[in-house]
């Protein structure tokens, strides 16, 4: 950095452009302000957009732009903008706060003079050992004339795609309609998998069947909860401001008031607890200590892949005490006596497995269930993520958990909820193919199969398969192998027409083995060298979008500046890819055909929404649901950063409606209305991390840093997360770090059966003995490549967090070494 | 400037007297600033001494105002200052001489006082801003600031 210039931010003009954004990363959905004005002119420090006397220096949390904050931009017109993205003071989700990812949004914008300027402008078609920029009209009708010969001769099911299912950044419900609407409803295949997973799958299947939407209650609630018990997730580091600003403010006692309003009368209200079971000692423990003292705080330091014996333990004890939701079980649930016989487990089998203490056990089943001074019920809210997740068995992982939420009723209630805290926004509404999808138990490992040699197409859309995926290594060793294959019968046909190039590849798949690779994202990766076609996307700011957040709040993000060069959302791309199709059935006077693969007339992603979330309601798979319908732009404009919350109830003086908790009613998602318990016997390690955990030294878990997000696209190009973690880190005890002779800062390379990657050594007591953890979603390390092909039978999610590496000492990056700290993070 | 929107979230204990702890921050030496020699518009000011530091281990100071509440320390054996409102949200970070990083008591952002700066961990979006300090004859000599100091358009006011 030279001082030179970033010592001063230029400043808004009163009447500068202003938009509401919600954040493009994490499940929180932060509410930010948006500024844009002409490069040149300025507001002063005492007169300004912001309302605020910069002349004086403004106290702490005030509304400060940092340097992150303002960007420049040139939109289509030709002209230069400053665009100034601050956090929202009036947005009930974070209250004028940032989290380190959000906080940077200006900063990713699309800038000629910062890394973002490698953004795809574009489309690109492969040609002469490159991709080469073409027009839209030229590149869709080239994979259009590909696909069409697929879908004719071969069926759509050789037509696989991969794509973001999701809200925020890379999603929203404009684009998961708008590229489902042609993959489902359109092209017809049901060969698909979502960014994140090789398959077409929920990571939440167990809960749903149970009767119990993943997503039921509120950042307010879990200011009111007695306790909250967080399995397997990180929330200061990826659901930053549900952390500090809802939960921080529970466990600190500044909630009583609000307790004592929305409890029952003579009901105990005190300051929050909270229980954390997680392998590692993580941030996010050290904090609620800070926060609450270390008597309101339980870390549970469990042995990996054992949380479904803990939560039988918990069960199988609190039913022992009678600290069961006994009324509420006997009215409004199914299965209880089965899943009690069946889950049974004795506190001193479940400490011997888990690795944590009976009295531990004891301490978490009383602050979860055992009633309160006052005798009533505690209210404890219930959040895991990935740590259960991607754990060693989905389904039965999930299950547990909404089994002990059952028991004590810790759904419904003011103050309770049993979520997922979410990696990224939903924003999902989706039509179905004709033959439906198969289900759960039946579903295809697309990207398995595709590695093994399987299908002639492949779509890569907003998502990075070779990071986000199984076994990574061998899948990017074989889709390359696979394009190369498309890329060389492209070469003997340069100068060739469309219709002459898509016969070549059409026969290269076909015939050769090879596969048609199509790309959509918004920055070149690996992706790009694998692509024979590349179409580019907008993102957030550069349209409008959207999304809903892990209380079901969904809200309308603004455009605020051009995407660069021809760049489009993505429900646009799909229309141009539909319509494309649709012109060549019609030369043919295929009607039937050209039938398919009508309904894109759309000029805006608002026509899109208008025919999906809005348009949908209950026809279709839309988590806006039968009054989805109620729903508009302008409504939504309306209703500002706060927007509403999922489902909506009705519009009332132009205004939407929300819904703050579900299942108030106690009516459950399920045929008979009950909730389901369901039997959770321990799943058994799997063989295939089994085989490594025999043959490799150390076990590896993953999981993330606070300022990487996803895939690291945007984050990689950012100043200080890309200096801060220049390579994926690994976490390594000191005494491992002893004996290996490692130290912080030394290269080191990770290998098993599966494949190997370079990682940082960080030392640390965060991970035990035994144990590494790798930062997940480095595409220049990434920790898939260590992943088995191991997935849940019952619903295909991997076990991204378990597998076994042995480690080798490379050496030192001078670079990498000294210039990111490894100063203790806990 | 109006608080933060909801005065129940006028939250973390830590936070409590924050600007009292900005504005108790005393401007040592002011007076002997220099109008010359001067670098992007920053007047050179002598902050401490840096005999005196050496013992210490730490001292504190404004620059390039008395509003803006600076750290200077000891570290790698040279003597390094830093802003000490944190770049999130503005509120004072404390120094933790046996770490040699600063930590943020409302929202746990870290800062290695080692290495210019750098978050360890937390939420903010920049940086520490660095105060750039010479020695001459045993007077340090604050001359400059790397980066932008929470709370400001500007880091010169004015």
């Amino acid at each position: 950095m030279g001082f030179s210039i970033n010592d001063k931010r230029p400043l808004p003009p009163v009447g500068a452009t202003k938009k509401n954004i919600t954040c493009e990363f994490c499940i929180v959905g932060c509410g930010y302000t948006a500024y844009k004005w002409p490069k040149g002119t300025s507001g002063s420090d005492k007169r300004n957009a912001l309302g605020v006397d910069f002349s004086k220096q403004q106290p702490a949390l005030g509304v400060w732009a940092s340097e992150q904050m303002v960007n420049s931009v040139i939109d289509r017109d030709g002209k230069e903008y400053n665009v100034m993205v601050i956090p929202d003071q009036n947005c009930v989700v974070n209250l004028g706060q940032n989290s380190a990812r959000g906080g940077a949004m200006a900063a990713t914008l699309y800038s000629k003079s910062t890394f973002t300027r490698d953004r795809l402008k574009d489309p690109q078609v492969y040609g002469g050992n490159n991709l080469n920029r073409t027009t839209w009209g030229d590149a869709t009708d080239l994979a259009a004339r590909v696909l069409k010969k697929i879908i004719d001769n071969d069926g759509p099911d050789q037509i696989a795609f991969k794509a973001f299912d999701h809200g925020g950044g890379g999603g929203g419900y404009e684009n998961t309609w708008g590229t489902g609407k042609l993959f489902f409803k359109a092209i017809q295949t049901r060969s698909a998998a979502i960014h994140n997973r090789p398959a077409y799958n929920s990571e939440v299947h167990a809960t749903r069947e149970m009767g119990i939407g993943e997503l039921n209650t509120s950042y307010y609630d879990t200011e009111l909860s007695d306790t909250i018990f967080v399995i397997g997730a990180n929330p200061y580091e990826t659901q930053s401001n549900l952390f500090i600003m809802h939960w921080a403010q529970n466990l600190q006692g500044g909630t009583i008031d609000a307790k004592k309003k929305e409890f029952d009368r003579g009901e105990t209200a005190e300051s929050g607890k909270i229980i954390f079971v997680d392998p590692r000692v993580t941030s996010s423990i050290t904090n609620a200590v800070a926060l609450a003292g270390k008597d309101n705080v339980l870390h549970l330091r469990i042995k990996p892949g054992t949380d479904v014996t803990l939560m039988n333990a918990l069960f199988t004890y609190i039913h022992e005490k009678g600290w069961e939701a006994k009324d509420f079980i006997k009215k409004h649930t199914e299965n209880f006596k089965k899943t009690a016989n069946a889950n049974a487990v004795s506190l001193r089998k479940a400490s011997k497995v888990t690795g944590i203490s009976v009295s531990d056990i004891k301490k978490a089943a009383s602050w979860i269930a055992k009633p309160k001074k006052s005798g009533h019920r505690p209210r404890t809210a219930i959040y895991y993520e990935k740590g259960i997740i991607w754990g060693i068995k989905n389904y039965e992982n999930v299950a547990s958990i909404a089994n002990l939420a059952i028991l004590t009723q810790s759904v419904g209630r003011v103050g309770t909820g049993v979520c997922r805290l979410g990696g990224h926004q939903e924003g999902y509404v989706r039509p179905e193919t004709p033959e439906g999808m198969p289900g759960r138990k039946n579903l295809v490992v697309i990207d398995a199969e595709a590695a093994e040699g399987n299908y002639l197409a492949f779509f890569a859309w907003g998502c990075n398969p070779f990071v986000d995926s199984i076994m990574g290594e061998r899948l990017a060793t074989s889709i390359k192998r696979r394009s190369d294959i498309v890329k060389k019968a492209m070469s003997r046909n340069i100068g060739a027409d469309n219709e002459t190039m898509a016969d070549a590849i059409y026969r290269a798949c076909k015939y050769d083995g090879g596969l048609f690779m199509i790309d959509i994202d918004i920055y070149p990766t690996f992706k790009s060298e694998v692509a024979h076609v590349e179409f580019p996307a907008a993102t957030t700011m550069e349209m409008n979008l959207t999304s809903m957040n892990g209380e079901r709040r969904v809200r309308l993000s603004e455009k605020i500046v051009d995407a660069p060069g021809t760049a489009k959302p993505d429900c646009l791309i799909a229309a141009e890819i539909a319509n494309a199709i649709k012109s060549l059935y019609k030369k043919e006077g295929n009607t039937k055909m050209a039938k398919r693969f009508e309904g894109f007339n759309w000029k805006t992603e608002e026509d899109a929404f208008n025919d999906g979330f809005a348009g949908q309601g209950a026809k279709m798979d839309s988590q806006g649901g039968p009054t989805g319908v109620l729903a508009s732009y302008d409504l939504l404009r309306a209703n500002g950063n706060n927007g509403v919350q999922n489902p909506i109830k009705k519009v009332s003086n132009g205004k939407l409606v929300g819904t703050r908790r579900l299942y108030t009613d106690n009516k459950f998602g399920t045929k008979s209305g009950k909730a389901m318990f369901q039997p959770t016997p321990q799943p058994p390690m799997p063989r295939q991390v089994k085989n490594q955990m025999k043959k490799y030294e150390f076990w590896v878990n993953s999981g993330r840093v606070n300022e990487v997000w996803q895939s690291n696209y945007h984050t990689s190009r950012l100043p200080m997360p890309s200096t801060r973690w220049p390579i994926a880190p690994m976490e390594i005890n000191p005494k491992d770090a002893h004996a290996k002779g490692i130290s912080n800062g030394d290269l080191v390379m990770l290998h098993n059966d599966y494949g190997s990657i370079r990682v940082v050594a960080y030392v640390t007591d965060s991970t035990r003995s035994g144990e590494l953890f790798v930062a997940f979603g480095f595409p220049n390390s990434p920790l898939n490549n260590l992943v088995t092909d191991f997935v849940d039978p019952d619903t295909k999610i991997p076990f991204y967090k378990g597998t076994a590496a042995s480690m080798r000492k490379i050496g030192r990056v001078e670079d990498i070494a000294n210039t990111m700290s490894f100063k203790s993070r806990i | 400037m109006k608080e933060p929107q909801s005065s129940r979230r006028g939250f973390l204990k830590a936070a409590a007297g924050m600007t009292a702890v900005a504005a108790a921050a005393p401007a040592l030496l002011a007076s002997q600033s220099s109008k010359n020699g001067n670098f992007y518009g920053y007047e050179e000011k002598v902050v401490g001494l840096a005999s005196k530091i050496k013992g210490a281990g730490e001292m504190d100071f404004n620059y390039p105002d008395v509003d803006s509440p600076c750290k200077a320390v000891m570290v790698n054996g040279q003597i390094k200052a830093y802003s000490l409102l944190c770049t999130h949200k503005g509120c004072p970070i404390m120094y933790n001489a046996t770490k040699k990083a600063f930590r943020c008591p409302c929202h746990f952002s870290e800062f290695d006082a080692q290495l210019d700066g750098q978050m360890i961990i937390g939420q903010a979006t920049e940086n520490i801003p660095e105060i750039l300090v010479k020695i001459e004859d045993d007077k340090i000599i604050a001359y400059g600031v790397n980066g932008l100091i929470y709370g400001r358009e500007s880091n010169i006011k004015g």
